[in-house]
């Protein structure tokens, strides 16, 4: 992938007009629907934006690093099922909450080997993994709901420090964390390295096997931590827990403007194109709009950010002349 | 005259029925630039191959400032200050010069364990070597995939200075360069050796190893048929042995 831009300008050019496509968004909406800009319905959309965002940041790391998770979703859901399962069994909600982000780290592990270690294209093997992660969880939850789960995570997830709910310190931490790792550590140079050409990375003495499959592992864990807001917002696993999570993530991860080729990641259009894709789901469905048009909206936005990528590519590598 | 730096004895290389190389010796010291010459096929890359430990030689010795070594990988080749600057320059476009410079060897320092980038360091360290090789880049945060071709041969040079390395290997630098940046390149080459490296370069250009070369040596069919200081010979001299038409090749053919 030839990048012949100058890092920095165009990325926050690009926040600048999905900062102003939510603005736009929330003014349509508020004209079009008299439930649009409340309060309630405010919190409503952050609330419903906890596990895209967490899910998102390892989107992010994935895709930057040329890889990608399309099993993220069920990743979740299967750590899901393991905080369910404990609360039902009156384990402590920290303990279960613990054991709920450990199981995304393990799975994390299992689809980092995978890949790796397979030497499977990550597209293909997370494909795979879908269709395996899925079938768990049907056996899993044998064909019934998990439902009607104690409140004891819920309540503790109540809590608030100086006022802040608990979700957005885990989120803010998250993304402190991952944005230090990315821009002040060697790790985040070795995986843009990674992105932008394996084989050159490795030649220039990058250890890419560890570079991939830790990046596994953050977007596992960052999906068991998801998995812990989940139970602490619905209080069940359903069958289909998490199906639209990858998709969704995906077009975020793009929209923000981080590469789907890999080489080029940004944590903070990242967080914008989450809320543009969820400020958009909530108001088309507050206006009318049946849901199941939701997915045809965000596959209809992935698509048109792909496409408009595609012809300014090949126009910046037109007017970069000959440079390779 | 001072010890070589690397001495290639008798090295061979065999890729089944295929001889690529056969008893090739060599000599390579410090301060000094060495053109490989030879026709297509004749076993260039394949000798810096066997230096750059990416092919383990099938018979011969390599000693480096006297001692034996034997290399598995590329890696103990640059533990042992040979570096490798391959004809597809292994960059990484969307990384600034800087980053290129040091990937995989940053210098940082830890945070409560955790490896935070000296950049900073890193770019002045890069601009003062880029300035010293007098590379015409002013920017070492620029990113790579701006630079034109010259000016990727010379983040590649400078991260092979910055490896310390004692002797560079270049594989046709100059293939796909238009005039000035030739120019450029070779200057970098000659700096190489200024500053007290082994430099090994392939070409297919006979004036461009006439200006910057110090010695010659010719490769063909697999065999070193010719060894020439640049002094001593003429560019019509080294294309009769490249081509085969000078009387010794003749001779040392009739003999295999
Ligand atoms: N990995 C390999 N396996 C089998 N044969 C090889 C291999 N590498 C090189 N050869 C053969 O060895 C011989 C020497 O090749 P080499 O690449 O060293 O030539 P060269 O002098 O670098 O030529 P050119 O100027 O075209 O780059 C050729 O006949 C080539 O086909
Ligand atoms: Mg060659």
């Amino acid at each position: 992938m030839i990048n012949v831009l100058p890092r920095g300008a165009v990325v926050e050019k690009r926040e600048l007009l999905l900062l102003a496509a939510c603005v736009l968004a929330i003014a349509l909406f508020a004209i079009a629907s008299p439930f649009f800009a409340t309060a309630d319905n405010a919190v409503t959309i952050l609330r419903n934006s906890v596990e895209l965002l967490l899910i998102s940041l390892g989107m992010s790391l994935l895709l930057a690093m040329g890889g990608v998770d399309v099993s993220i979703g069920t990743v979740m859901g299967l750590a899901a099922f393991v905080i369910g399962r404990l609360l039902t069994a009156a384990v402590d909600p920290s303990l279960a909450a613990l054991a709920g982000i450990l199981a995304g780290t393990a799975l994390g592990m299992v689809t980092g080997a995978v890949v790796v270690f397979g030497r499977i294209p990550a597209i293909v093997a997370t494909l795979g993994l879908l269709g395996v992660y899925k079938a768990a969880i049907y056996l899993a939850l044998g064909g019934a709901w998990l439902s009607g789960l104690p409140p004891t995570l819920t309540e503790m997830l109540q809590v608030r420090i100086v006022g802040v709910p608990i979700a957005v310190i885990v989120i803010a931490l998250s993304y402190g964390v991952i944005w230090l790792a990315m821009r002040r550590t060697p790790f985040g140079l070795h995986l843009l390295a990674v992105g932008n050409s394996e084989e050159k990375a490795r030649l220039q003495g990058v250890n890419t096997k560890l570079i991939q499959f830790s990046t596994f592992v953050i977007s596992g864990t960052l999906a068991g931590v998801a998995a812990v807001f989940y139970i602490g917002t619905y209080r069940n696993v359903e069958m289909t827990i998490g199906s639209t999570l990858a998709l969704d993530a995906i077009a975020a991860v793009v929209l923000g403007g981080t590469s789907i080729l890999g080489g080029k990641c940004s944590l903070l259009g990242t967080v914008l194109g989450v809320l543009l894709l969820r400020i958009l789901q909530n108001g088309l469905l507050l206006v009318g709009v049946p849901s199941l048009w939701q997915a045809v909206v965000t596959g209809a936005l992935l698509i048109g950010v792909l496409s408009i990528e595609g012809l300014s590519g090949r126009l910046q590598l037109k007017f970069a002349g000959a440079t390779q | 005259m001072t010890e070589p730096f690397l001495l290639a004895k008798g090295i061979t290389k065999r890729f089944g029925a295929l001889t690529a190389l056969s008893n090739v010796d060599l000599e390579i010291r410090r301060g000094e630039v060495l053109a490989l010459l030879g026709d297509n096929g004749a076993g260039k890359s394949t000798f810096i191959k066997v230096l750059a430990g990416a092919h383990a030689p099938s018979d011969g010795q390599l000693l480096v400032e006297g001692h034996p070594v034997s290399f598995n990988s590329p890696k103990d080749a640059a533990a042992a200050g040979i570096a490798t600057i391959f004809q597809e320059l292994a960059l990484s476009e969307n990384l600034s010069i800087a980053e290129n410079v040091f990937l995989g060897r940053e210098m940082k320092r830890s945070v409560f364990g955790v490896p935070f980038l000296k950049r900073a360091e890193m770019k002045k360290r890069v601009g003062d070597l880029l300035v010293e090789l007098d590379a015409h880049i002013s920017d070492p945060s620029a990113a790579v995939g701006s630079l034109s071709g010259g000016q990727r041969q010379a983040v590649a040079i400078c991260r092979a200075l910055n490896l310390n390395a004692k002797m560079v290997i270049m594989d046709e630098p100059t293939a796909a360069l238009a005039v000035a940046e030739t120019r450029k390149v070779l200057e970098l080459t000659r700096r190489l050796a200024t500053r007290g490296c082994a430099v090994v370069l392939i070409s297919h250009n006979i004036s461009d190893v006439f200006e910057v070369a110090d010695r010659m040596v010719v490769f063909r069919r697999g065999r070193k048929v010719a060894e020439r200081l640049r002094d001593q010979t003429t560019p019509e001299e080294i294309v009769a042995f490249i081509t085969g038409a000078h009387a010794d090749v003749r001779a040392l053919e009739k003999t295999r």
